[in-house]
């Protein structure tokens, strides 16, 4: 299929709030994007706003404040989705399309059990959360991120292994935890299924701390996605750098025009939906 | 008289009074103000009562309420508008689209942008958090009612010092309003998806017992999606969307309109609003949305004095009136008061004018979103608004009675010559590596990193010049932001603000000039031409004459420097009675500009960008160290405080423009607060590289006035090494001071080696400030 019929669903409700640059970077690559609202997913809706997820080749949870986030992260979203439309979004996944969640989008995937689930299934209840930023502030920052992933990912297969990449993060609760009696099993199971894909590191390509480390994560992990590679979360924002002249430091005699380091993440998962569907 | 035998209550089942101003005398008028909460004076409080006995009725506490509103200084400017009409209101600009809730101006043949500027500093003094978020609620609603997506925020702050110890009674410590005040703006602007992108934290005891929070926000619409505030004629409905009415948000306007007495804080409290940024996010799609589809006649937002101000200026601005029912209005609890539903500046809330038909429609759009909407009443051709309640009518009032409130041209004189500061020159150590380290240090020059951080700058996407400027995790600070609303289009947006309360204070003319200047300069820099300025005019009381002085001249040096140098100035706020029994602020002119950038590619940051490229002044300097930052901090008195000369400002921006244009300018810096100095040792930070100058050809001066006098209009650039000739026959009166150094140090000679400062010791100072003082 041609990329022009690629149609993207980036799903919101009140307080996401990233969805116009996710929309821009679809449109960039000719994509057809569109933004949904979650009660036209579910019907609850006048008729003619409605729309079925299975329209859909890939769907994005973007990142933003989704209903204020006043209890954990994305939890509120996540519940709305598991009471409505848990069915359809395992199917959606179990299909092997693509489903991105950026920011608090990835902490819907996390609440919502798709993420990290090693075992391949929406489980009842999260396995991990993404805690309270150890700094308890919000941080807005540049970070460097080193691609980790083996080749399960279908997000980051244009992006050598090893790789380092700036996404800017802005987040307060990004900080990766497990619980504290399966966290060893967790990081194995993890590296052992290969869905470990992006850690944060220094300037230099060194796994550090803060501020490199924004949020204080576990095992300095910035993206995970499931075990079948289809599901990818994380907290840096990649839409935010589709072109060079997104990144910060771009008056530095760099090219202006030039492919910004987060646009693989979307070619990546485009080249993988022209190709099966 | 006794107050109960003036305000009695009418017989009907819930609370409303007519209040018999007839029959009371002037002091009783005043005791009706009082304890109304009005804020009226005798001569005001006379008029009313003439509207009235003309009419041969006594009035509703409502209405009384509603004139209270619209006649408050904060809403009608009556201390204000005769100045801002002879220096501001008449300035011509030929791109400028509308005046409303936001200035309009345009942007390109397709495209314009909306920009305002507002104080939010009484709410922000009693309830920091609060009073800032629903401050940046407030300037958001501004904008989206033009028909305006909002693209960026813009919060200048001003606090006493974080490390002040003695508080005076009644006052919060400064430390606890910076946390407060920067929370607020963070939760809000962050949760609605608008990135903030300058401002500035300024630091003065002055601000110790007011603080001030100026909120800005720029927004960018399709310019046939341009809409007024108005009504378009009968047939028209008004809908009421967003949050319910309650109690919050009382009395804003009046109290706004005061001087804060410092009394226990439980009577003013309720005159702050609560803000709901996850009703404002989507209340930003769905107007944005009902507009698009053209379902909507005009849109305004319910900010000072609530429905009280909204219905009535949205109905007259069509020519039109206004018949409301208030049961329809949705409420937060049971058992407000008709006045104070009317009154209420409850947030979220937006006033939509509908053509009846597209009611369905427009109601689909809010329901998706979970926004509660009613139709609250219906355009009349008349030009008054009637209110019923429960089946009977509690008010009528003309508009044009309303809404021309009173104007008054208030006493009006410069401080006696004795008040005047004499002239006392500052002792510095010898050091002078000490000074610049020790000045990289203070509050008002290091780095704002802990605030800035701490709001999203980035969301959107479209943020391609930030405030933060160099090496990633090596920055220095910027001069402008650059925004780039359109994806297919390089043409950019440069934000800056530029105001120096310093400078205004012992010489408002020059201090207003100053701070259009520095708009300018903050522009250029980046690598555009400033458009539109917005001011925000935070001064004291101005029934005071020397308040008022300094207001007036500080206008006039905004008007004529706007003037001089073309810019539009499509809209503006003014904020009186900025003071306490402790006094007034310093008089804050806070200008916010925006410039357009032909070609963001050619955007140009302050950091040092190669070893070996050499470095250039642009502008003169000259003896002007009154009100500098050096004087501050080292005990210096008087002086003279810089002026500006509009032609060598033209002409040195048309330099920066043109040198940047030719790709000849690798960075570039305005001269500022702290000088050449603290200008140079900034570009060190963000390029972690070092300088080595010799100021000789800056002439026969003083080596520290060369260093620290902060002189207007002057620029420092960084040209590309291999592109010296070029620039110098562009800038023939740039002045050649020396060459980016790969060794970090900034080394300074004026015949002699006087400066030697290592980068990393620079950093440190700069760094660590606010880190320390906020722990």
């Amino acid at each position: 299929m041609n990329s022009t019929d690629v149609r993207i669903g980036i799903i919101r409700i009140e307080g996401t709030n990233c969805e116009q640059e996710i929309f821009d970077t679809f449109r960039a690559l000719d994509t057809n994007p569109e933004m949904v609202h979650l009660k036209q997913l579910i019907g609850n809706c006048s008729p003619s706003m409605g729309r079925d997820l299975d329209d859909y080749h890939m769907i994005v949870f973007p990142g933003g404040s989704s209903a204020g986030d006043y209890v954990r992260a994305g939890a509120i979203f996540a519940a709305r989705i598991r009471n409505k439309l848990g069915p359809e979004i395992q199917n959606f996944i179990a299909s092997g399309k693509p489903v991105l969640g950026i920011g608090n989008g990835f902490q819907v995937l996390l609440e919502l059990g798709v993420l990290p689930s090693p075992d391949d299934a929406m489980i009842d209840k999260p396995q991990a959360a993404l805690h309270t930023n150890e700094s308890a502030r919000f941080e807005c920052r540049p970070t460097y991120l080193k691609h980790e992933n083996h080749g399960k990912c279908l997000f980051t297969s244009q992006l050598p292994r090893g790789e380092m990449v700036l996404f800017p993060c802005a987040h307060a609760e990004g900080n990766l935890k497990f619980h504290i009696e399966e966290e060893e099993e967790m990081l194995r199971l993890l590296e052992e299924n290969d869905q470990i894909v992006f850690r944060y590191v220094d300037p230099d390509g060194n796994y550090a701390g803060y501020p490199w480390n924004p949020n204080g994560s576990i095992d300095n992990i910035a993206g995970i996605c499931n075990s079948e590679g289809n599901v990818l979360g994380l907290m840096p924002h990649p839409e935010r750098v589709i072109f060079r002249y997104q990144h910060p430091d771009w008056t530095r005699d760099q090219d202006f025009n030039a492919p910004g380091d987060g646009r693989v993440i979307f070619t990546s998962a485009l080249e993988h939906i022209v190709k099966h569907y | 008289m006794d107050m109960n035998d003036l305000i009695k209550k009418r017989g009907v089942p819930y609370p409303l009074c007519e209040v018999d101003i007839f029959s009371a005398s002037d002091h009783d008028l005043l005791n009706i103000s009082a304890s109304m909460g009005l804020n009226l004076s005798l001569n005001e409080l006379y008029e009313v009562r003439d509207y009235f006995k003309a009419r041969d009725r006594l009035p509703t506490d409502i209405e009384l309420q509603s004139i209270a509103q619209a006649w408050s200084e904060h809403c009608c400017y009556k201390s204000s508008k005769v100045f801002l009409r002879e220096h501001i209101f008449s300035i011509q600009h030929p791109d400028v689209l509308a005046k409303g809730d936001a200035g309009v101006m345009i942007f390109d043949e397709e495209y314009a942008y909306a920009l305002r500027l507002e104080s939010h500093n009484h709410p922000s003094s009693i309830e920091p958090y609060g009073g800032a978020a629903t401050g940046i609620g407030g300037i958001i609603r501004d904008v989206l009612a033009m028909g305006a997506q909002p693209i960026a925020l813009v919060d200048p702050l001003f606090f006493g010092p974080p490390s002040t110890k003695e508080i005076p009674p009644g006052t919060k410590s400064p430390k606890y309003l910076i946390q407060g005040v920067v929370s607020g703006i963070r939760d809000y602007g962050n949760r609605i998806g608008v990135p903030t992108v300058a401002g500035g934290v300024f630091f003065d005891p002055s601000y110790t017992s007011n603080c001030l929070v100026n909120v800005g926000c720029i927004g960018f619409l399709r310019r046939d999606k341009l809409l007024k505030n108005a009504v378009r004629g009968v047939g028209d409905v008004l809908i009421l969307a967003g949050g319910y009415t309650g109690r919050d948000g009382i009395h804003g306007v009046t109290l706004a309109s005061a001087e804060l007495d410092g009394s226990p804080e439980e009577d003013s409290h309720g005159s702050v609003q609560l803000g709901n940024p996850i009703m404002k996010e989507p209340l930003i799609h769905a107007c944005l949305e009902i507009n698009e589809r053209g379902l909507v006649s005009g849109i305004k937002d319910l900010g000072g004095g609530g429905l009280s101000c909204v219905v009535g200026e949205i109905s007259l601005a069509g020519g039109c009136g206004a018949e409301v029912e208030l049961d329809h209005v949705l409420l937060k609890e049971k058992g407000l008061a008709p006045w104070e539903i009317w009154v209420s500046e409850s947030q979220e809330r937006m006033m939509l004018a509908t053509p009846e038909e597209n009611i369905d429609e427009v109601m689909e759009i809010f329901d998706l979103w979970d926004i509660p909407a009613t139709v609250i009443g219906r355009v009349i051709k008349e030009q008054k608004v009637y209110i019923t309640y429960q089946e009977e009518i509690i008010y009528e009032l003309d508009l044009d009675f309303l809404t021309t409130g009173p104007e008054y041209c208030r006493p009006c004189a410069p401080p006696s010559p004795s008040a005047m500061e004499k002239f006392i020159s500052p002792t510095l150590p010898d050091d002078l590596n000490a000074v610049i380290l020790s000045t990289l240090a203070d509050p008002n020059i290091a780095s704002k990193d802990w605030v800035m951080l701490q709001y999203d700058r980035e969301v959107r996407a479209s943020t391609i010049v930030g405030p933060r400027q160099g090496r990633v995790g090596l920055h220095g600070p910027g001069d402008g932001v650059v925004i780039k609303p359109l994806t297919d289009s390089n043409r950019g947006l440069a934000i800056a603000v530029g105001v120096n309360p310093w400078f205004t204070s012992l010489d408002p003319y020059n201090g207003g000039r100053s701070a259009v200047d520095e708009v300018c300069r903050n522009i250029a820099s980046v690598g555009g031409r400033a458009h539109a300025l917005t001011d925000c005019m935070n001064f004291g009381n101005p029934e005071k004459p020397e308040r008022l002085y300094e207001f007036s001249e500080a206008v006039r040096g905004i008007g004529e420097m706007a003037r001089a140098m073309n810019l539009a100035v499509p809209s503006g706020n003014v904020s009186f009675y900025n003071e306490t029994a402790q006094g007034a602020i310093l008089p804050t002119p806070t200008c916010l500009g925006v410039g357009i950038v032909e070609d963001v590619r050619k955007c140009v940051t302050t950091d040092l960008k190669r070893a070996q490229n050499p470095i250039y002044i642009i502008g003169e300097t000259k003896e002007e160290m009154g009100a500098s930052l050096l004087y501050r901090r080292y005990g210096g008195k008087g002086g003279r405080v810089p002026e500006v000369d509009p032609v060598a400002l033209s002409q040195n921006v048309d330099v920066v423009l043109k040198a940047g244009q030719a790709d000849l300018l690798k960075s570039c810096h305005d001269c500022s607060d702290g000088g050449l100095a603290i200008t140079l040792a900034e570009m060190c930070l963000g390029g972690d590289l070092g300088l080595r100058l010799d100021l000789s050809d800056m002439g026969e001066f003083n080596f520290k006035t060369k260093l620290f006098s902060e002189s207007n209009s002057r620029f420092v650039v960084e040209v590309d090494a291999a592109r010296r000739s070029e620039f110098e026959n562009l800038a023939p009166d740039a002045i050649y001071l020396g060459m980016v150094d790969q060794d970090k140090r900034m080394v300074i000679h004026d015949g002699t080696e006087k400066i030697s400062v290592k980068v990393p010791a620079m950093r440190r100072a700069w760094n660590d400030t606010m880190w320390r003082l906020m722990k």
